[in-house]
C-alpha cells in the first residue's frame, strides 16, 4: 500500500503534497540542525485510506452534497452527521500498524514506554488563516499509547468537517473532492515556558528584531490567546532588549495529573507577575530564531518551548515554524519613497526640499 | 504623531518677576525683552527655554553669547543656505533666561524659491566637504591665534616713543580699536561655528531618518554608534589626562596627587624631584592645545578652560590614578568601539535589500564625512576660542579696574558689551584730558545691583515653554536637529507641567537601567560636588564634564536629543541616560533616589521624601 507514515527527520519541502506543510517544515528544521522534538508524520494517503474504509467517504460526500454554505442549521447538521460517522469508523488496521511501529520507534528514543506526544494537523499550503477555516489546525497534547495517537489522528481528520470548515470549503471550492491533510506526531516537550516568536517586528516588519511572546507552561495559552504573554523585542544586531513588557499571566497549561491530556491551572504569585524568560533564555531564543530564519531564507513565525528538565540551550525546542506572510510593513512605503534617490536628494529632503524623480 | 489637542503654556507676558528681581530688564538689550508692542505676535508663538545652551540667567556681558550665535545661525540658515522651510531663531529674555522660537517659512512659492538656492549652495558644501572643512580648521586656528595675540594697551602717563617718533597709533585709538576687534573676532567665530553645523546635522539626521524608516525598531544609539568617530578630537583632552595619570604612576609620583591637594601644591611638590619635573614637562607638552578644553559650553564668561582652572583636569587625573591603582583599565576602548561601529553598520546593512542597502551605505558614508565637524567644532569654537575671548575681555576689565571704573576686573561681565565700550570711551577720554571721570562712581553700584539680581534669578526655575502650542506639527528641521523639539516632546512637557507625576520621560539616549541618589547640577561649578554612584541630573552636560562620568551611574538632562553630548558620553561609558526630560532639574532634588531607564527613556522618582 501507499506510505502511511515517515520519520520527520526524513521529510523535505518537496514532500509537502503527501505530508502537509507542518510536517515537512519540521523535517526541514531538523535538516537545518534546529532542535525539534523527534517524531513522525502521517501522510495524506492515510486519510484517504480512512475514507476508503467501508463507505465512510461516500456517506460523507452524500451528507455534504449540494450544501448551502449560508444555511447555518444545515451546515451544523451535516457536520454533526459526518463527525458521528467518522467517530464510528476505526482507523484502518494498516494505518494503525504503521503508526504503532513509528510510535514504538519513538518510544525507544525516549526513556518512557508510552511517551506523551503532541498530535497536530499538517495542512497543505501555508496560509494559516485559510488553514484555520479549513479545519487544519487541530492540536492534541499529551497523548499516550498507539490507540491514543490513532484517536488523536482521527480527531485531526474530523476537524476538517467542523461547521466552519464545511462552510468555508463550500464557499471556496467548486467541488474538488475530499480535502487532504497530513498529521505530525512529536514527543511532547514538558514546557516550563513556551510561546511564539517572529524574526521581524510583527507591527512594522523591521527585520532587525526578534519579537518574543512567552508565558508559563505549554504553548496553548499563548497560541490560543488565553493569556497575555510577556512581550519582548530584542535586537538581532546587539541582542539588547529593546522593549520588555511583563504581563500578569493568570493561567497556564500543564500535563494532566492523570498522565493524559492537559490541564488549565491558575498561576500562583510571584510567578504570575515575574518575567518568564531571563537574559539567557532570550539569548538562546534569538540565536534559534536567527538560525531558523537563515535556514529558510525568509521571515519566520516560530512556536517554541523550553523544557522543565535540562539546561539552555539544549532544552529549547522549536515546535513549528512557518513563513511570516501577513506582516504589516509600516515603514515600507517610507523606504520606497527614499530608495532610488541619491543621498544628496535625501539630505535636501531633510531640509524641506521635495525630491524630484526624473 | 500625537494628535492631543493643543495644550497651552503660560503667556510669555504673564510670567511674573520673582520677588526681589525687579528691574532685571536693565541688564539686557531692548530687543530681547517682551513688550506690549509685540504682545500679539509673541503670545501666538511657542517659545521654549533653551536650557541646553543657557541653563543659567545671563549676565549683561554674556548676551554676546546669545547674539553671536543667533546672528550667525540665522544668517547662514536664512540668508546663505536659504533653508527652505525655516528662517532663523528669534529669542527673548525672561527673568534672565533665554527663550527661543523658530521663524518658519510657509508660503510654498517662497519655499520653492529658497530650495533653488539651497540645493546649489548646500550641494557645493557637501561635494567639497573635506576641502572646505580643512580650510575651516585653518581659519579657526588663525582666529584663535589672533584673539590670543590681541593687545590690550596700558594707559601710561606718557605715550611710548613709538607714538611720537614712529607714527604708532595713540592709546585711545588702540584701546577702542582693540575692544572692537575683540568683539568682531567673537562674531567671526560664531560665523565659522555655523558655517557647517546645519549641513552636518542635516546629513546625520537624514541617515537617522532613513534608518528609522527602513528599520523602525532600531535604537537611536545604534544609529549614533554607526556614525560617531573614533579618533575624535573632542575625546583627546581626556585621553591625555588618562595618559598623564599612567605616566605619574610609572614615574612613581602619583602620591603627590593625594586627595584634597590643590593643583598649585601638587605642581610645587613635583618640582622638587627629577621624576616630578619629568612629569611636569610631559604636562607642558600637551597643555597647548588640549588644556584649552572648557569646563562648560563657552556660553558664559565663567566657563573657564583647563588652563585657567586646572582643578578639573587635576581631579580627573587623580580619578584615573585611583582607577589604575585598583587595576581598572582607564583607556578608552577605541579598538572595541571601532570594531563595534563597523559590525553594527555591516549587520544592519545586511538586513536590508540591495537597493535600500545602497542608500544606507551612501548616507552612512556622508554622515561619517560630516561627523568630525559636528563633534570637533565645539573644541575650536566653544572651548578654545571662547576661553581666549573671555580672558581678553578680562584684560579690559583689569584696565577699567586699574583706573577705578570697576572694583574688580571680573566686574566687567556685569556690563553689557555696549556699556563696556562706553566705559572704555570715558576711560580713554578722562585719562587723556586728566579731568575727573564719572565712571568710578557710575559703574560700581550698577555692578553690585546686577550681581544681586543674578543671584536671585538663579533661584527661579523657568517653565520649559511659553506661548501657544502650534496646532500644526512643528516641522522645523533646525529645532528638531539642534534641540530635539518635536510635537511629542512639547506635549510631554505640557502634561508634566499640569501634573505631579513621579516619572519623567525623555529621549532614550543610552541604554540600560541604573538606580542611585540624584545629584542635581545646575551650574558648572557644582560638578565637583558629584559623588561616586550618583545619578547626574543637569539641565545639559557638555563634553567638558567627561572627567566626572567615570564616577556616576547614569545621567538625566532637561534638554537634548540623542546626539546631545550627554548622550554621546554616556554611550561611551556605558551609562544609562535619558535626555530632554524638560524639567528634571526642577522636579528632582539632590539626594532623591532615581531609576534611570535609558532603554525606554523613563526616569522614575523612587522616593518623594526630602533628603536628609
Amino acid at each position: 500500500m501507499t506510505e502511511c507514515a515517515r520519520p520527520l527527520a526524513e521529510l523535505r519541502a518537496h514532500d509537502e503534497d503527501r505530508f502537509g506543510g507542518k510536517s515537512t517544515s519540521l523535517g526541514e528544521l531538523i535538516a537545518g540542525g534546529i532542535p525539534v522534538p523527534p517524531g513522525f508524520a502521517v501522510s495524506t494517503a492515510a486519510f484517504e485510506a480512512f475514507l476508503a474504509t467501508g463507505s465512510v467517504g461516500e456517506r460523507v460526500e452524500d451528507a455534504l452534497a449540494g450544501i448551502d454554505p449560508d444555511d447555518v442549521a444545515a451546515v451544523a447538521a451535516a457536520s454533526a452527521a459526518v463527525t458521528l460517522e467518522m467517530r464510528r469508523t476505526p482507523v484502518p488496521d494498516a494505518v494503525a500498524a504503521e503508526v504503532g511501529r513509528h510510535y514504538a520507534a519513538l518510544a525507544a528514543t525516549s526513556s518512557k514506554r508510552q511517551p506523551p506526544v503532541a498530535v497536530r494537523s499538517s495542512a497543505r499550503g501555508e496560509d494559516s488563516a485559510e488553514a484555520t477555516f479549513a479545519g487544519q489546525q487541530e492540536t492534541y497534547l499529551w497523548v499516550r499509547g498507539t490507540d491514543g495517537v490513532c484517536e488523536a489522528i482521527r480527531g485531526c481528520w474530523i476537524s476538517l468537517y467542523s461547521a466552519e470548515a464545511i462552510s468555508y470549503r463550500a464557499r471556496m471550492a467548486a467541488g474538488g473532492g475530499p480535502p487532504a491533510m497530513g498529521v505530525a506526531v512529536q514527543l511532547m516537550v514538558d514546557a516550563e515556558v513556551s510561546g511564539v516568536m517572529f524574526t521581524c517586528s510583527p507591527l512594522t516588519g523591521d527585520p532587525s528584531v526578534v519579537a518574543i511572546n512567552a508565558s508559563w507552561g505549554l504553548g496553548l495559552g499563548v497560541v490560543g490567546g488565553e493569556v497575555t504573554p510577556d512581550d519582548f523585542l530584542i535586537s538581532k544586531v546587539s541582542h539588547e532588549i529593546l522593549r520588555r513588557t511583563i504581563a500578569d499571566k493568570q493561567v497556564e497549561y500543564v500535563p494532566d495529573p492523570g498522565g493524559r491530556g492537559t490541564h488549565r491551572v491558575a498561576v500562583e504569585e510571584p510567578r504570575r507577575t515575574a518575567a518568564c524568560l531571563d537574559e539567557e533564555g532570550l539569548r538562546a531564543l534569538v540565536q534559534t530564531a536567527r538560525a531558523v530564519e537563515r535556514h529558510f531564507g525568509s521571515r519566520q513565525d516560530i512556536e517554541w518551548a523550553i523544557a522543565r528538565t535540562g539546561s539552555l540551550p539544549e532544552n529549547l525546542f522549536v515546535l513549528q515554524s512557518r513563513p511570516v506572510t501577513a506582516t504589516a510593513r509600516a515603514g515600507s512605503e517610507a523606504v520606497a519613497d527614499r530608495t532610488g534617490l541619491d543621498a544628496m536628494s535625501l539630505v535636501l529632503g531633510t531640509f524641506g526640499v521635495k525630491p524630484r524623480r526624473d | 504623531m500625537s494628535t492631543t489637542p493643543a495644550s497651552t503654556f503660560p503667556s510669555p507676558l504673564s510670567i511674573a518677576t520673582p520677588e526681589g528681581c525687579e528691574g532685571w530688564e536693565e541688564m539686557y538689550p531692548y530687543y530681547a525683552l517682551l513688550g506690549e508692542d509685540r504682545r500679539e505676535a509673541d503670545e501666538q508663538r511657542l517659545w521654549f527655554w533653551n536650557s541646553m545652551h543657557f541653563p543659567e540667567p545671563m549676565s549683561a556681558f554674556d548676551v554676546v553669547a546669545i547674539d553671536g550665535p543667533y546672528y550667525a545661525l540665522a544668517n547662514w540658515q536664512n540668508r546663505v543656505f536659504a533653508i527652505p522651510p525655516a528662517m532663523g531663531i528669534d529669542y527673548r529674555i525672561v527673568n534672565g533666561y533665554v527663550f527661543i522660537t523658530p521663524n518658519a517659512v510657509t508660503d510654498p512659492n517662497l519655499i520653492a524659491e529658497r530650495a533653488a538656492y539651497f540645493g546649489e549652495r548646500a550641494g557645493y558644501y557637501f561635494a567639497n566637504w573635506d576641502e572646505l572643512y580643512g580650510r575651516w580648521r585653518e581659519k579657526m586656528r588663525k582666529l584663535i591665534a589672533e584673539i590670543t595675540a590681541l593687545e590690550v594697551p596700558q594707559l601710561r602717563t606718557y605715550e611710548e616713543d613709538a607714538v611720537a617718533f614712529e607714527d604708532r597709533d595713540t592709546s585711545f585709538v588702540r584701546v577702542l580699536d582693540s575692544y572692537n576687534r575683540a568683539l568682531r573676532m567673537h562674531e567671526q567665530m560664531w560665523q565659522h561655528h555655523f558655517e557647517f553645523l546645519l549641513l552636518g546635522y542635516g546629513a546625520y539626521l537624514t541617515f537617522s531618518d532613513f534608518c528609522k524608516s527602513a528599520l523602525p525598531e532600531i535604537p537611536d544609539q545604534h544609529i549614533a554608534q554607526m556614525v560617531s568617530g573614533i579618533d575624535v578630537l573632542l575625546f583627546r583632552p581626556d585621553t591625555e589626562l588618562r595618559h598623564l595619570a599612567r605616566l605619574a604612576r610609572e614615574a612613581g609620583v602619583d602620591a603627590s596627587f593625594a586627595d584634597g591637594r590643590s593643583p598649585e601644591a601638587i605642581i610645587a611638590e613635583l618640582g622638587q624631584s627629577e621624576a616630578g619635573r619629568g612629569w611636569l614637562e610631559s604636562l607642558e607638552a600637551v597643555k597647548d592645545p588640549w588644556f584649552n578644553m572648557g569646563s562648560g559650553d563657552g556660553f558664559y564668561h565663567h566657563h573657564r578652560s583647563w588652563l585657567d582652572d586646572p582643578s578639573i583636569p587635576f581631579s580627573a587625573i587623580r580619578g584615573h590614578i585611583d582607577a589604575l591603582v585598583e587595576g581598572r583599565d582607564t583607556e578608552r576602548p577605541t579598538e572595541h568601539l571601532a570594531a563595534e561601529r563597523n559590525r553594527l553598520a555591516h549587520e544592519y546593512g545586511a538586513l536590508l535589500d540591495e537597493q535600500a542597502r545602497g542608500t544606507f551605505n551612501e548616507l552612512l558614508g556622508l554622515s561619517r564625512t560630516v561627523f568630525p565637524y559636528v563633534e570637533e567644532h565645539k573644541f575650536f569654537c566653544e572651548y578654545w576660542f571662547q576661553s581666549r575671548f573671555f580672558n581678553k575681555v578680562r584684560e579690559f576689565g583689569a584696565l577699567l579696574a586699574t583706573h577705578g571704573f570697576l572694583h574688580d576686573g571680573e566686574d566687567v561681565f556685569q556690563l553689557s558689551r555696549h556699556e563696556v565700550g562706553e566705559a572704555l570711551e570715558e576711560l580713554v577720554l578722562s585719562w587723556a584730558h586728566g579731568g575727573p571721570p564719572r565712571g568710578p562712581h557710575h559703574w560700581p553700584p550698577i555692578v553690585e545691583r546686577r550681581r544681586r539680581l543674578l543671584e536671585r534669578l538663579k533661584q527661579w526655575t523657568p517653565p520649559p515653554a511659553m506661548g501657544t502650542m502650534p496646532t500644526e506639527a512643528i516641522n522645523d528641521p533646525i529645532s528638531v536637529m539642534l534641540w530635539g523639539i518635536t510635537p511629542e516632546r512639547l506635549h510631554s512637557w505640557a502634561s508634566a507641567m499640569s501634573g505631579d507625576s513621579l516619572t519623567l520621560t525623555g529621549a532614550a539616549a543610552s541604554p540600560g537601567v541604573a538606580e542611585g541618589p540624584a545629584r542635581v547640577v545646575r551650574d558648572v561649578h557644582e560638578i565637583t560636588d558629584v559623588q561616586p554612584g550618583e545619578i547626574l541630573v543637569s539641565t545639559v552636560t557638555s563634553p567638558a564634564w567627561a572627567p566626572i562620568f567615570p564616577k556616576i551611574r547614569g545621567a538625566v538632562t532637561d534638554i537634548g536629543g540623542i546626539m546631545s553630548h550627554a548622550a554621546i558620553v554616556c554611550r561611551e561609558y556605558g551609562l544609562p541616560a535619558v535626555v530632554g526630560t524638560g524639567r528634571a532639574t526642577a522636579e528632582i532634588r539632590t539626594g532623591q533616589r532615581l531609576r534611570v531607564d535609558g532603554t525606554n527613556g523613563v526616569v522614575t522618582l523612587l522616593d518623594d521624601e526630602e533628603p536628609a
